[in-house]
């Protein structure tokens, strides 16, 4: 099969998330997708962790189409077989430590052999890159003809104040001055000794000076032993170890001075990285350090330690000379950033002229839109996925709608339950792609609970979106090649990953229905591509789209477009009969999870319960991993549209206790009814409907009395909530809603 | 020692630490010239992938004796080793005898290849040259003739089979892609 766009994947030998070589890779993944390029990631040692990320290299099966970038450092098995991959090959070069500093250990022929692979595969690649403009040099010499630059880049927001971890800060606040950070593995080229000679010469002019080496070592190494020693007679060195991006932020915003005395660097990302962390940098001009720092900081070419140690002195006390060097750093760091390697690994991969698919549709053409979301279809719960579905059927009178969704039907396994392939839903078209691994729920919200509300790296990010799901390659192969035949592509919900890692691949045609909560997820700098990207981004409430502008200030156009409400005729006595339900109740209608506070809501009424003998009964509808019970609670389970009709039509109340709502299509539709709403004060959507609407009361989730005295209020007021419920619910039209989303259909063509 | 910025002014930071250095009675560094690092030179893969299966061929004798372990472990670790190698020499050499010699047959195996890598390179590389030179001739049309019963002298004379050429230090480097 001829495809539209190829595909590029990355190989690197060893994928460990501390790794300089694995990041860039992860990174390079991303500003592939704002290439337009799908792949995938490949390493030849993978531990099981981090699978979801990094697939095994023996799963590598490139089309002749395909690209494979291989990150090429120290020898590797790789290097050999990327010579007989059948289809075109890509070299990327971190460079290699020169042998001599390993002279007489095992490290020194894997070293040279590195060499020997780098100039064995000249005649095999189609494209030769290195990372610095010293990398290209050497792989010129080693045979390479048209050699690309293509620089490593950080992101600087990942490295301001905010982002250092408060312990480690508050551990490092108390220490002497000047505080000297290096950023390194100890081992031999990289010249802690000189460091340490450094510090030394330094603490004879300030005798309280502190050097924190952040970096892995070998404890039990005999070179580090004697190292550890003399430190340890030197006195103020501190040996960090390996820590976590939040620690690192906190050791870079601590310090007073960044030195490196690396005798041999391919690039030097820590150097960038403290430069993003605005602390001055001082370092030894070897290889390509010059032309990372890019005339920035403070070089040097001599280690005349006590000549360093006064500039040391100079820059931490000269406030004027200090900030004229974190400025002219600051212009660096904005000289290395995304978007210029974007263009340059854009500029050297354009010869192999990846995008083969037509480029336009003519003007006169039905409109097409394609929509992307996690799940599809009728028997899916989900306000989202829900919202998708109404949304598709109501546009597929005026558009060509086509589904780009999962065979999942269960978002907590992602299991594959639907069959693969395009079917259609009335009008619609639904293209349904396998999930390529199912998600273990236990596992992943430990992980979650170990990541959120913390300061991540990029790979810990993207990690968690690799486990959160769901991973449908094929899906985002087929928005790849299929990006030209669309006017636009409407993504559903930002946190997964065919939104987070879609988006970016149609960028210039995508809006964004992003149904945004407060939650942890949210304050991931990897967010920015669901944003930042887009052409445009869709609120659903007023509340939504200002989260959204507080979170994201450099965020797309925004536009607040609802819902249409088209009630069923309800026939409440039906539902009771059905579920044996007498007296009043009030209903949960929606997903059984705790994070939708439905625990917590069943507390709540068990409180009211034995407290009134005339309490409401509570009705639960829906399914979930949540099986609630207790006195007086109905589970219905899932049921259907009429039975939800039904259902709402006969409350006393609907009961909203999710704290995490970017509409409550439930809310909505039980106004449209004329049933009052009891929200989540925590909530500022569903709080917002409320106060808009006069049509109900909110309560505090983990209130006893609040949650009584809300019930008792809507029992008393009812038929006043209940007038007030069906005038808001009024304004909720599908054809204001369509012609809306029309109207951003057309912005796009236009400026397309 | 040269310092290098943008956004200082060099000569004025060293003339301040020089004069630092000198309140402590201690030199200013002298004035370098800053040479950029060269690169590394080309590794030739074929010979270096030849000294290599040369030193590691024989899979009995074993790697310098580490371990990352710090302290009395790392200690430990290290004479347990030398003790089981000192003790199992003998068995070792036993169990890698077969492996010793398939080493040996693959070492000799690749010297043969690389060899004749090397000589087909050099023929591709004079054929090319060859080439070279006679492609800007031009070729006048043919000419309709009448059959002749004498074989004419080919333009290009294909030179006789040498003896194998050894390897030179630096190969030339291949000039085909993709292993064609």
């Amino acid at each position: 099969m001829r495809r539209g766009v190829a595909r590029v994947h990355q190989l690197i030998p060893c994928f460990t998330p501390a790794d300089a070589m694995g990041q860039a890779a992860v990174a390079w993944q991303r500003v592939l997708r704002h290439l337009g390029h799908t792949g995938t990631l490949y390493a030849d040692e993978v531990a099981p962790e981090w699978r979801s990320l990094v697939r095994p290299a023996s799963e590598l099966r490139p089309t002749p189409d395909d690209v494979v970038l291989y990150h090429h450092g120290i020898a590797s098995p790789l290097a050999s077989r990327v010579m007989h991959l059948p289809c075109r090959r890509g070299l990327v070069f971190h460079n290699i430590t020169p042998a001599r500093f390993y002279e007489g250990t095992r490290l020194a022929e894997p070293l040279v052999a590195g060499r020997a692979q780098v100039a064995a595969m000249a005649g095999f690649v189609d494209v030769a890159i290195g990372v610095s403009q010293f990398n290209a040099r050497e792989l010129e010499v080693a045979g390479h003809r048209d050699v690309k630059v293509v620089p490593l880049f950080v992101e600087p927001e990942r490295f301001v104040a905010a982002s250092a971890d408060v312990r480690m800060k508050a551990r490092l606040e108390g220490a002497g001055r000047p505080r000297v950070v290096s950023v390194s593995r100890v081992v031999p080229h990289k010249r802690m000794e000189d460091l340490i000679a450094l510090h030394e010469e330094l603490r004879r002019v300030a005798p309280r000076a502190e050097l924190w080496v952040v970096g892995g070592f070998a404890a039990g190494n005999e070179a580090f032993k004697k190292l550890k020693r003399r430190a340890d007679a030197v006195g103020g060195v501190t040996f960090l170890g390996r820590v976590s991006h939040a620690e690192l932020v906190a050791a870079y915003r601590s310090a007073d001075v960044f030195v490196s005395m690396s005798e041999h660097e391919g690039f030097g990302v820590p150097l960038v990285e403290a430069m993003a962390a605005e602390l001055p940098v001082l370092a030894f001009g070897a290889a390509a350090v010059p032309e990372t720092m890019g005339g920035r900081g403070l070089v040097f070419d001599e280690k005349h330690f006590a000549a360093l140690a006064e500039v040391v002195q100079l820059v931490t006390a000269d406030e004027a000379l200090r900030a004229k060097v974190i400025a002219g750093q600051n212009e660096r760091v904005a000289e290395l950033s995304f978007e210029a390697t974007t263009r340059a690994l854009g500029a050297a991969l354009a010869p192999l002229q990846l995008d083969a698919a037509p480029r336009s549709r003519p003007a006169s053409a039905r409109r097409r839109l394609g929509i992307v979301v996690q799940r599809f279809g009728e028997e899916i719960t989900g306000g989202a996925e829900s919202l998708a579905r109404q949304v598709a059927q109501q546009l597929s009178a005026q558009v060509d709608v086509e589904v780009f969704t999962s065979c999942a039907t269960d978002h907590l396994s992602w299991a594959n339950v639907l069959a693969p392939g395009t079917s259609t839903d009335d009008a619609v078209t639904v293209h349904r792609f396998p999930v390529r691994r199912a998600r273990r729920i236990r596992e992943f919200n430990r992980l979650s609970d170990r990541l959120f509300n913390r300061p991540l790296d990029f790979v810990s990010e993207t990690h968690w979106l690799a486990e959160q799901g769901p991973d449908a390659p094929a899906l985002l192969d087929a928005l790849a090649a299929r990006k030209h035949e669309f006017d636009a592509f409407l993504f559903f919900t930002y946190l997964y990953a065919p939104t987070v890692w879609g988006v970016p691949l149609v960028k210039d045609h995508a809006l964004v229905v992003a149904t945004t909560h407060d939650e942890p997820p949210l304050a991931f700098g990897a967010m920015r591509d669901v944003f930042e990207a887009p052409r445009a981004l869709v609120s659903l409430t007023p509340e939504e789209k200002a989260l959204v502008e507080k979170r994201f200030p450099k965020a797309a156009r925004r536009r607040v477009i609802g819902v249409g409400i088209e009630p069923l005729t309800p026939d409440p006595e039906r539902f009771r009969e059905h579920f044996g339900i007498k007296g009043p109740y009030l209903l949960y209608v929606g997903r059984m999870e705790a994070g939708k506070g439905v625990d917590e809501l069943v507390r709540r009424h068990q409180a009211l319960v034995s407290a009134f003998h005339d309490a409401p009964t509570l009705v639960l509808a829906g399914s979930g991993d949540l099986k609630p019970s207790g006195t007086r609670v109905v589970y219905a389970g899932r049921v259907d549209e009429q039975t939800k009709w039904d259902a709402l039509g006969g409350a006393l109340a609907v009961v909203m206790p999710s704290r995490y709502e970017s509409l409550s299509l439930v809310t909505l539709e039980a106004f449209a009814v004329g049933t009052p709403v009891l929200g989540n004060a925590a909530c500022d959507v569903v709080r917002g409907q409320i106060e808009r609407s006069g049509a109900g009361h909110t309560f505090t989730l983990t209130d006893d009395d609040g949650f009584r005295n809300a019930v008792q209020r809507v029992g008393s007021e009812r038929e006043t909530l209940s007038r007030a419920a069906k005038k808001y619910a009024t304004q909720f039209r599908w054809d204001a809603v369509v012609r809306a989303y029309l109207e951003e259909i057309d912005l796009i063509r236009r400026k397309s | 020692m040269k310092l290098m910025g943008k956004d200082i002014t060099p000569a004025k930071v060293m003339a301040l630490v020089g004069e630092r250095l000198a309140a402590r009675g201690l030199s200013s560094p002298g004035d370098t010239e800053l040479t950029p690092e060269g690169v590394e030179a080309r590794v030739d893969p074929l010979s270096f992938n030849l000294r290599a299966l040369e030193e590691n061929a024989d899979a009995s004798v074993g790697l310098p004796l580490e371990t990352h372990r710090d302290g009395v472990a790392g200690r430990a670790v290290v004479i347990a080793k030398r003790v089981f190698r000192q003790a199992g020499q003998i068995f070792i050499n036993e169990a890698l005898g077969r492996q010793r010699a398939f080493n040996g047959h693959v070492r000799d195996s690749y010297a043969q290849l690389a060899a004749e890598v090397i000589r087909l390179r050099q023929r591709v590389a004079e054929l090319e040259q060859q080439k070279v030179v006679v492609a800007p001739v031009a070729t006048p049309p043919p000419r309709v003739e009448a059959p002749s019963l004498t074989v004419k002298k080919p333009v290009l004379k294909a030179k006789k089979p040498s003896r194998p050429v050894p390897a030179p230090p630096s190969a030339p480097r291949p000039t085909t892609r993709r292993g064609k």
